[in-house]
């Protein structure tokens, strides 16, 4: 009997792919609390617990991707020494080939894990010959971690901020489990000065964090997978079985669903880390609040537009600009095919980069002649344009958002074609009345999205004033509700892919 | 110090009248300064000092005062 309890132990805590540490199981939550006890305990031991927070880091890895986990030991290593090398020398030349290297290191490594098969798909197609997929394992997150190690590399070559001599504080870095799978990704500068700071968490810290965990654990269990497995997934599988209103409402569904899924993925990396005495950069501003698709950049996914920006738009709009505004178009279009290239080697994603890209590009060259029409209607800076503005982004958004959910351009034509043609408004009171906890959870997340800021930031406040008990009582209750909504096994995270 | 020149260079590009631009302002405190339009303020820097800036000395900007001190130190003030 012992012998089969240590043994379910052992399969329950060893590698396994098909079950990655996320925080939304109930094993993430056991091993957490168990970990922030023995966290907190050595809390004034640095040394201790900077190496606790490392080695349950690693072994965070390691339980979602094996021995592939020592990718991430690789990553620190290259990226410290490389950013070494680049700050211990004046002489240009010598830090631009040293970039050059650390460059071509992580994107080599990153592309062999997650481009070599569709690189190789593209000229079996070209040559018209057989593919054969190679069996190249991904592991999660290698997106993310390589972008978070890089910045460190690119920041130290810009004089941005000085290298960090420690490598221990270097590894807390790059292995910090609760940005390591889906970001933020966070930048070095503001993350490393945090590793030498003392542990402490203010009244206001616990409360926050308590707060973001409860939000993301309510958008991700509650709201993205329930509408998923429910409605969005079956509407997609086969469009054509279902009225234009329908496929309407299952293109609403997967934008909130994509954004509830990811930002509440975010929401409670950045509150677990918070409890940890980490602040993480935020990644989300009420996206589908945006009045134009680069406002939308600007609150979708943040770490990562704010890392495209920084280090391959501006260097290349810097390095064309006797181009003028062609420069910003043609480095705006570049930026977003990659950024689409970012997300997984497929087509669709390059395709929905390239959208964006074109999109951005579109409303530069038009922004004189927009701008001068809405001064003629005397409609500019008023509520009644910044409404049409957002309803126009928010569809447009979520029409893109088909392209990033499925590879097959015949269920885009299926369901625009039913849309169209297809439509059936009064199938809406049916679907009220057979699916009403879908329709509610999509209303209610898309009225606590539309929440004007100043009624969140209430609320917040009010939260943190609450005292401890009742905020735990809070999270209990939101983590019942979550189990009560897990119908079934947890879906993945949409961003683990990448 | 911000010279009346960069001042006047500045504010041009952005369609402002007038703007108090100090050493530790940036970009986003001013209207209309965004990573678009700033390419415009660039090159008519360039052009109005007949200098000629690296893409390297570009990403290191982090203020007005910066764009100061490098126009300075390509005139070898």
């Amino acid at each position: 009997m012992f012998n089969i309890n240590l043994q379910y132990i052992w399969d329950l805590l060893k590698y396994n792919p098909s079950d990655p540490l996320i925080f939304s199981t109930s094993l993430f939550l056991f091993l957490f609390l168990f970990f922030l006890v023995f966290y907190n305990l050595f809390g004034k031991n640095k040394m201790v617990r900077l190496a606790l927070l490392i080695v349950f880091s690693l072994y965070f890895y390691y339980k979602s991707a094996g021995y592939y986990a020592g990718i991430l030991v690789v990553s620190a290593v290259v990226n410290f020494f490389f950013a070494k090398f680049i700050a211990s020398t004046e002489n240009f030349t010598w830090k631009r080939i040293h970039l050059a290297l650390a460059v071509l290191l992580n994107i080599g490594i990153l592309g062999y894990f997650k481009y070599t098969n569709f690189i190789m798909q593209i000229i079996a197609e070209m040559n018209k010959a057989q593919f054969e997929p190679l069996s190249i394992f991904l592991p999660i997150g290698i997106s993310f971690y390589t972008f978070k190690s890089l910045n460190y590399v690119f920041d130290v070559y810009l004089d941005n901020m000085e290298p960090t001599n420690s490598f221990r504080d270097f590894c807390v870095y790059v292995f910090f489990f609760p940005n390591l799978l889906m970001g933020p990704i966070d930048r070095a500068s503001e993350f490393l000065p945090q590793v030498q700071k003392e542990l402490y968490l203010s009244k206001e810290d616990l409360g926050k964090a308590t707060l973001l965990i409860i939000a993301g654990l309510f958008k991700k269990v509650v709201i993205a997978d329930y509408i998923s497995l429910n409605f969005v997934d079956r509407i997609f599988d086969f469009p054509l079985r279902y009225t234009g209103i329908e496929n309407l409402l299952a293109i609403y569904g997967y934008a909130l669903q994509i954004y509830c899924d990811f930002s509440g993925y975010t929401d409670m990396a950045i509150g677990v880390a918070l409890f940890l005495s980490f602040k993480l950069m935020d990644n989300f501003n009420s996206p589908f609040k945006a009045t134009s698709i680069a406002d939308f950049w600007r609150r979708w996914h943040i770490s990562l537009s704010k890392w495209l920006l920084d280090y391959l738009f501006k260097p290349m709009q810097f390095s064309m600009r006797s181009l003028r505004i062609w420069a910003n178009v043609i480095a705006i279009f570049i930026t977003f095919v990659i950024c689409g290239l970012w997300h997984g080697g497929a087509w669709n994603f390059i395709i929905w980069g390239a959208l964006h890209g074109f999109m951005m590009s579109f409303s530069l060259l038009v922004q004189k002649p927009k701008q001068a029409l809405y001064k003629l209607l005397r409609i500019n800076d008023t509520k009644f344009l910044r409404f049409f503005q957002v309803v126009i982004t928010f569809h447009l958004i979520a029409a893109s958002f088909i392209i990033f959910r499925t590879n097959d351009m015949q269920v885009i034509k299926d369901m625009f074609s039913q849309i169209f043609d297809f439509f059936h408004v009064e199938v809406f009171l049916q679907f009220a009345e057979k699916l009403p906890i879908i329709l509610g959870l999509m209303l209610l997340g898309y009225v606590l999205h539309f929440m004007p800021a100043k009624i969140e930031n209430g609320f917040r406040k009010f939260f943190v004033a609450l005292p401890w008990f009742i905020q735990a009582i809070l999270l209990v209750t939101v983590i019942w509700i979550a189990a009560q909504f897990k119908s079934a096994d947890i879906t993945p995270f949409i961003y683990f892919q990448f | 110090m911000i010279s009346a020149e960069l001042k006047a260079v500045i504010l041009k590009q952005l369609n402002l009248d007038d703007f108090n631009l100090q050493d530790d302002t940036i970009a986003p405190q001013v209207p209309g300064w965004d990573s678009l339009n700033h390419i415009n303020i660039i090159v008519e820097v360039e052009h109005k000092f007949g200098v000629k800036f690296k893409s390297r000395e570009l990403l290191q900007l982090k203020c007005v005062g910066d764009l100061q001190k490098l126009v300075d130190s390509k005139l070898g003030k």
